[in-house]
């Protein structure tokens, strides 16, 4: 029976166990027959407003729609209301801006005006003279969300509900809650409600549209010019 | 001291099987196949590894997905890379995104498809007889064939939400020439996986998904 010497095993023994560590390590580190990929995304809260279409102004005189509203661009209207005073025998002078908003979060809409008249008695304009509120709220078409909104104006300024001439005064003055822009001289809120859009993409052009009044009665103010500025904001608190 | 033949066939045994598993150690191999990329993210990335020898390791965060990202898409290629001296076939198991909203992000918002199937370099092996075949419906880019459903949301060919537990997604004859009980830089194939999400008003939040893929030995199809 043929023997080994020591030494010579030894080595055979060191060699095999150097062949197996390393074809282990190899075939861990060298190859698998598995590989991961994993993914993760974020949705933020978004909210926007922009241009619902066309301002319609009536009964002016003089006057007209100097930068109009196009649908789905920015807001940036400007309107020139013309004569505000007696000379002007309609009842009201009535700018209608339509507005709209989208969002994928509850939102509020908030307006902030400022009016500034050239006169220096109390009979110029003033904030107050400016009647204010927002009509029908309409959310539809494809990708809206149909949720119940807050309109926390009193709607159509030039309502009669909205509106009568001051017994003591004389003065037309606009009496419903946050029916005049003397009520926005700081950022307060207009409207709110819940998720205006489904998901869809933002290239859907649908969303909450609102018709924003603007009015004045025609009065013996006091001559001169009147420049209304007005601001709004719609977060998603 | 002297050692007897047992003691001597032992150690031949053992010799035996390390060899046993050197000729073995390559039969399938699933590995990266080069950079990832990402297109159209904000705030988004994806990491992995440029070198085919690596592992699959890849983590991919597409970032801002709602309105926010003004882009029309966000496209992620993942390349992956195999190696097998057989018959394999590539599956993927799915976990994750499983919002209760509906209209937030979920699993069907992911486009997933498999494109581009390529050699990698000279070792990769071209069969004749039988060819490489991506299972459907992952057989396209989701970045150029979504569509805008009757909702308003858009859909995907293939998307996340068609891979369950274990979702076959490609088969094929052998793709490797050589044996190496390594990775080689050219001894098998490459294939792209692609993700989009297309931003959307999807509800506030976020999701996560991880996709594991695997190879196994396929059906005995002839090289």
């Amino acid at each position: 029976m043929p023997r080994f010497s020591t030494a010579a095993l030894s080595k055979i023994l060191l060699l095999a166990i150097l062949f197996l560590v390393s074809t282990i390590t190899c075939s861990a580190q060298g190859t698998s027959t598995t590989g991961t990929v994993s993914i993760s995304a974020t949705v933020s809260k978004f909210v926007e407003i922009s241009s619902g279409g066309s301002v319609t102004l009536t009964g002016n005189s003089g006057g007209g729609v100097i930068t109009d509203g196009v649908t789905n661009s920015p807001l940036a209207v400007s309107i020139n209301l013309g004569e505000l005073g007696p000379s002007n025998t309609n009842s009201f002078v009535t700018a209608l801006v339509p507005l709209k908003v989208r969002s994928n979060a509850g939102y509020v809409l908030s307006m902030s005006a400022t009016v500034a008249s050239s006169g220096s008695t109390t009979n110029k304009i003033s904030a107050a003279d400016v009647g204010f509120g927002l009509g029908t709220i309409n959310r539809s078409g494809t990708g809206v969300n149909a949720g119940a909104d807050t309109n926390a104006t009193s709607g159509d300024p030039t309502l009669a509900a909205n509106g009568s001439i001051n017994g003591t005064t004389g003065r037309y003055e606009f009496t419903a809650v946050r029916s005049n822009l003397n009520a926005f001289s700081s950022a307060t809120t207009a409207l709110s409600g819940p998720f205006i859009m489904n998901a869809v993409p933002r290239s859907n052009g649908n969303g909450l549209t609102v018709p924003a009044f603007f009015a004045v009665k025609p009065q013996f103010f006091e001559n001169g010019t009147t420049t209304i500025s007005v601001t709004f904001t719609v977060t998603a608190p | 001291m002297r050692f007897s033949h047992f003691t001597f066939s032992i150690l031949m045994v053992l010799i035996i099987f390390a060899v046993a598993q050197t000729a073995s150690a390559q039969a399938l191999d699933i590995s990266s196949g080069g950079q990832p990329t990402i297109t159209g993210a904000v705030n988004g990335s994806v990491t992995g590894s440029i070198n085919v020898t690596n592992d699959l390791v890849v983590t991919i965060n597409f970032g801002e997905v709602s309105p926010l990202n003004t882009n029309s898409i966000v496209k992620v290629t993942v390349p992956i890379a195999l190696r097998s001296n057989q018959p394999y076939q590539v599956s993927v198991s799915a976990t994750g995104i499983s919002n209760a909203n509906a209209q937030a992000l979920q699993s069907s918002d992911v486009g997933f498809g498999l494109q581009n199937l390529r050699l990698l370099g000279g070792a990769g092996k071209i069969c004749t007889q039988s060819t490489h075949i991506i299972q459907s419906p992952f057989n396209n880019d989701p970045a150029t064939s979504a569509t805008v459903n009757a909702s308003g949301r858009v859909a995907y060919p293939s998307s996340l939400a068609n891979l369950s537990s274990s979702t076959l997604l490609l088969t094929g004859p052998e793709l490797s020439k050589n044996n190496s009980s390594k990775r080689q830089q050219s001894d098998g194939w490459i294939f792209d996986v692609i993700f989009t999400i297309t931003p959307q008003f999807f509800v506030a939040g976020s999701g996560s998904a991880t996709l594991i893929f695997s190879i196994a030995p396929g059906p005995n199809v002839p090289c």
